[in-house]
């Protein structure tokens, strides 16, 4: 509609506008000059009233400069690239400007940002990617296989500082249940192949767990011996465990996690302390990596188990009731296992395996079982789990 | 005319509604819009500065920042491995040797990032003037950070070995070092003066934390130096009170006293291109007081809000038989858990937008009023520069949370 009509509406803008005098910027020098405004053939005309000079923005192209905080004066840019800048503040002026069919859009930044954007987003993923995926894994494997049998210990007993005795965890020294554990370890790795020499441990925790940490040290929490419900439990998580010293899984761990310190962190930066989400996805990453060494440690397991002649089904009935009395219990760690389904597959796999298996004998006699669930008392003289536990974790 | 002054306009309302939509935005993305957020509150601020009536301009895009951001973190992804994995080997190797220093090192490997939040800061610094318009004309800073990052490194050791005496060598020195390096179009900023002319309002503080010193060693001099003087000293109480409660703060607001004069003193020893010249008048009371009431508004403000809202959401869940008294004596743990998130994330968004209102925008304000540009008759021979290359766009800055109030 470029006709008479459109003529008519500039030429009447043009002479509301002619009237009006505002501020422009040339973008070439920061001298303030003092122009006219008109429209003509669809653009803006801008005159310097001194020099006469005459600059045109064509309407179409013109763009408002966003979030300004006064309301007293609107800025325009000629186009989003064009430095130059008119300042308007009469409010007639802008009104005509408004209402000449300018579409007047927001400026924005340079053309290509997005696209930038979107490469800069793939090379971060596989950057990302390679390094908490690739390189740190499989530094720490390496690292883990090279590692010197003192260093590893002597890591493994500074972990198991911090974790339970600095958090108020003491380890469990009634001597009957000492010697019913020994006896559980002994019977299970009887010709077994450690690379490292175990050191096993109970100590008052009441969440029902187990650990391997580097350098062979296995820890078995007292809530784990109360909430189960015979010695084959308990000796089919140890043996659980076991696996883990066998394949140095704690020490790999633990240079993972030394390796890919901070890492996680900076996809979060910190404005409102989303530290916490880094967190979570850490500990979902850990579990991505984890999954294969349990079902390694599994295997392991059902094995050594069988080795025993105990059978492997122990295992999986231990999950089972885990799973089963979930609610009831603080469950630490195993708790969000058994809401995977790959607790499930474990549970079957270990059924599966005591399907196959022979053995028919348990770890302990009847007495031995006793001692070592008294092994938490403080004097060792009888005494129930129950009331030894300390406060913070006494839900059992 | 041989002054402009410099006018603050913009409205606290206003602020406070950019602030409030753009905090909860960043909530709810996980914080990815708050390249956004710091987008738009910067031209904000920026277009309410106006020194001479004309108003600053930030032209800095979201879509650069994240892009830039995305840069920084893959850089520092890679150096922070590099290091991690140097840590590793470095740990082994104590394991063996000194097993107690496996802690230490274990605490000191992110210690790798500290000179690069000199460099970030730089950066940050150059990213945002390179995005700065007045009249038109585009501010810039020459790519220097890494200079920079060292020099600060030493000038940071050095004034903590001297314990303060050389503080006024580090402020000035860094500050020349931005100084020269910073352009309005094509003229050039420049630093002049000495280091000299800040030990006068460095003087307080020095006095308060020397003198400290100087009764500490009497002290122990005068109970038989020796190891039992310096535990009797530790024991007296009335002497740890003087040092606790009187020496501590005292030296913080003599420190502050400083930075606050020390900006004063340089910017009027700052000249532009052929001659134009600043002042800039900061109070240091203002600015406490800014600071100290500014901090009491925002929890006030922000606690209240928070618990409106939340007897609000109590409310409506009590109208529609979702809540029972009961449920607010003995709560589910699950809800106890929702109710501590929320009322955390809701004291955060409220905080952050009561801060811009209380604090930044007051200090921006002051300070912007504060300002003044003289000789402007020279800035007629003064021309565009060219647009500065994308860099990280203040990613590093983001990343290692290197940022000021902005």
């Amino acid at each position: 509609m470029s006709g008479y009509v459109e003529h008519i509406r500039n030429e009447a803008f043009a002479a509301k506008l002619a009237l009006t005098y505002s501020e422009f910027f040339d973008g070439i020098s920061p001298v303030k000059q003092r122009v006219s405004l008109r429209i003509s053939d669809n653009a803006l005309e801008i005159k310097n009233v001194e020099t006469m000079q005459v600059t045109r923005w064509p309407l179409k192209s013109i763009r408002e400069v966003p979030d300004l905080s006064d309301k007293a004066a609107v800025i325009f840019a000629g186009d989003n690239e064009d430095p130059a800048r008119l300042v308007i503040r009469e409010a007639e002026a802008l009104q005509t400007l408004v209402e000449s069919g300018a579409p007047l859009h927001r400026l924005r930044g340079p053309r290509g940002q997005l696209r930038r954007l979107g490469v800069m987003g793939v090379i971060a993923a596989a950057c990302f990617g390679g390094l908490l995926f690739g390189l740190v894994p499989w530094f720490a494997n390496a690292a883990a296989e090279r590692i010197p049998a003192e260093a590893e210990i002597a890591m493994g007993q500074e972990l198991f500082n911090q974790i339970y005795v600095g958090t108020g965890s003491s380890v469990c020294t009634a001597p009957d249940g000492v010697a019913a554990l020994e006896t559980m370890q002994a019977r299970l790795t009887s010709g077994a192949d450690l690379p490292l020499p175990l050191t096993l441990r109970v100590v008052r925790n009441g969440t029902v767990n187990a650990t391997a940490l580097p350098g062979g040290q296995v820890t078995i929490h007292s809530a784990l011996i109360e909430a189960a419900e015979s010695p084959d439990e308990v000796a089919a998580v140890l043996a659980h465990e076991i696996g883990h010293v066998a394949h140095r899984d704690g020490t790999r761990g633990q240079l993972r996690a030394m390796g890919s310190y901070g890492l996680i962190g900076l996809l979060f930066g910190d404005v409102f302390g989303f530290s916490a989400a880094a967190g979570v996805t850490g500990a979902v990453l850990d579990a991505s990596y984890t999954r294969d060494a349990e079902a390694r440690a599994d295997a392991f397991a059902h094995e050594m188990l069988e080795t025993a002649d105990v059978s492997p089904a122990a295992l999986g009935t231990f999950f089972e009731r885990l799973a089963a009395a979930e609610g009831d219990m603080d469950l630490g760690l195993l708790r969000h296992l058994s809401t995977h389904p790959e607790t499930l597959e474990r549970i079957e796999a270990a059924r599966h395996a005591g399907e196959v298996s022979a053995a028919t004998g348990t770890i302990l006699s009847d007495g031995e079982w006793a001692s070592l669930r008294t092994i938490c008392s403080i004097d060792g003289s009888g005494g129930a789990l129950d009331g030894e536990i300390p406060p913070d974790g006494g839900k059992l | 005319m041989a002054i402009l002054r410099t006018a603050f306009s913009g409205d606290r309302g206003d602020l406070f509604l950019l602030a409030l939509k753009t905090s909860a935005l960043t909530l709810v993305t996980f914080g990815l819009y708050r390249f956004w957020a710091k987008t738009r509150l910067r031209r904000w601020y920026w277009s309410s500065v106006r020194p001479g009536g004309t108003p600053l301009e930030y032209t800095g895009t979201p879509w650069e920042k994240l892009t830039g951001f995305l840069f920084a973190i893959v850089l520092l992804a890679i150096v922070l491995t590099l290091a991690n994995l140097v840590g590793i080997l470095t740990v082994i190797d104590l394991m063996e040797t000194m097993p107690e220093a496996y802690m230490g090192a274990l605490v000191s490997l992110p210690a790798v990032i500290f000179p690069l939040w000199f460099f970030a800061r730089y950066r940050a610094r150059r990213y945002i003037l390179s995005r700065t318009r007045w009249r038109g004309i585009r501010f810039g800073m020459e790519p220097a950070a890494w200079g920079y990052a060292w020099r600060a490194c030493m000038y940071w050791v050095l004034n903590i070995c001297t314990l303060g005496l050389t503080w006024p060598l580090l402020t000035f020195q860094l500050e020349k070092y931005l100084t020269d390096r910073t352009w309005f179009g094509n003229a050039r900023f420049t630093q002049h003066g000495s280091f000299l002319r800040l030990y006068g309002p460095l003087l307080p503080f020095l006095f308060c934390v020397w003198g400290g010193i100087a009764l500490w060693g009497y002290f122990i001099y005068a109970n038989g130096g020796g190891e039992a003087a310096f535990n009797a000293f530790q024991l007296n109480e009335v002497w740890a009170l003087i040092g606790g409660l009187v020496t501590i703060p005292l030296a913080a607001l003599f420190g502050i006293y400083y930075r606050v004069a020390s900006i004063r003193v340089m910017a009027d020893l700052k000249t532009l291109g052929d001659g134009i010249e600043f002042d800039l008048y900061p109070r240091t009371r203002k600015i406490l007081k800014i600071y100290f009431f500014g901090w009491w508004k925002t929890y006030i403000a922000a606690g209240f809000v928070s618990n409106v809202v939340f007897g609000a959401v109590l409310g409506v869940l009590w109208l529609t038989g979702n809540f029972t008294p009961d449920m607010a004596v003995n709560p589910p743990i699950n809800v106890a858990i929702a109710i501590g998130v929320l009322t955390y994330l809701m004291l955060m968004l409220m905080a952050q937008t009561f801060r811009q209102t209380f604090i930044t925008y007051p200090l921006v304000e002051h300070i912007a009023q504060s300002a003044e540009i003289h000789q402007p008759a020279f800035l007629g021979s003064i021309r565009q520069r060219d647009e500065d290359s994308r860099g990280d766009a203040g990613g590093f800055a983001d990343a290692l949370d290197a940022g000021a109030a902005f």
